[in-house]
């Protein structure tokens, strides 16, 4: 089983840098000529439009919209305050990193957490131009994050849980270093029965539809990790392109560590 | 950095500096005594891959 976990982890990598190196590629000039779902283009950053506001994004480099692959706005909702401590499980091209600095404040701090080489060096050549100062780029996986136990307020992650082959791994290790009282803000993409997503190969599994688990189970390994308060909203139903449902929705989670 | 564990054992974490930019460290290393365990700073990045996940 470790191994398939590794592959799968592998192929996730491999996918996601390719997305990177798109996104550095075209902004350097560059032609990306790759048709893999790993290329971004215009549609990438329209979509990204659609979830993030445009007054939220003016201060972000398009690069980092571009990047999003996410389903979700997480920093929209997680009520961030100045001061609060906020680990972004997978960064990606650091959007929601950025859009978390901001509402921390210089009192604040905000570490982005990703496997993918290729994006951390994005997501640095993004913060370089956003001239903040309190973000934190650091290669590692969501199953083993290398944070001392009780040092964040905020776990926030934007369709990211859903590439982990670990679901339980993950949560455990969100929930040991979040401080008692703190809290997870994530948007995931989340089955909508047992029956699982209609497509389950390495493909869908990149594009957080093959990974997506029963909602029910989602939610109960969360409680099984120590979280309580465990709450979804904003659940968004993804066909597929002949318009059949794929069994799978986009959702918002909360959930609390005790006090 | 200075918050920063070791992802195996979660212990603390001794910082060398090979070369800074401002207050930022550009390269150097982390290195965990309990695991006798190195992991590479390159480029600003940390890497804290699980020794079983370094490519």
């Amino acid at each position: 089983m470790a191994t398939d976990q590794n592959e799968i982890k592998r192929f996730v990598q491999e996918r996601y840098g390719a997305r990177a190196r798109g996104v550095i590629e075209l902004s350097s000039g560059q032609s990306c000529d790759s048709e893999d779902a790993g290329c971004c283009g215009p549609s990438d950053f329209d979509r990204a439009l659609r979830l993030y506001n445009e007054g939220q994004v003016g201060g972000i480099p398009a690069e980092a919209v571009a990047a999003s692959a996410g389903c979700g706005n997480p920093t929209a909702l997680a009520g961030l305050k100045p001061g609060e401590r906020v680990l972004d499980l997978g960064s990606g091209g650091g959007i929601d990193c950025f859009l978390a600095a901001q509402q921390v404040g210089d009192t604040g701090y905000v570490t982005g957490l990703d496997m993918t080489p290729d994006m951390l060096e994005l997501a640095r050549k993004n913060l370089a131009t956003t001239g903040l100062h309190n973000v934190e780029f650091v290669e590692g996986e969501m199953e083993n994050i290398p944070l001392p136990d009780a040092s964040v307020d905020v776990v926030i992650s934007n369709c990211v849980i859903c590439l982990s082959p670990d679901k339980d791994a993950v949560f455990r290790e969100a929930f040991r270093v979040l401080a008692p009282g703190g809290r997870v803000h994530v948007s995931d993409m989340v089955a909508l029965s047992p029956d699982g997503p209609t497509v389950t190969d390495a493909e869908a599994w990149v594009a957080c539809v093959g990974g997506a688990e029963d909602k029910a189970v989602y939610l109960d390994r969360m409680a099984r990790a120590g979280f309580v308060g465990v709450e979804t909203t904003d659940e968004n139903v993804r066909f597929d392109q002949e318009g059949l449902s794929m069994n799978v929705a986009s959702v918002k989670v909360v959930a609390h560590k005790p006090s | 950095m200075e918050i920063l564990a070791c992802p195996v054992c979660k212990g603390e974490l001794t910082l060398t500096v090979g070369s800074e930019e401002g207050d930022e460290v550009m390269e150097g290393s982390l290195h965990c005594a309990a695991c006798d365990e190195t992991y590479p700073i390159t480029d600003a990045i940390p890497n804290l891959l699980p020794p079983s996940m370094r490519v």
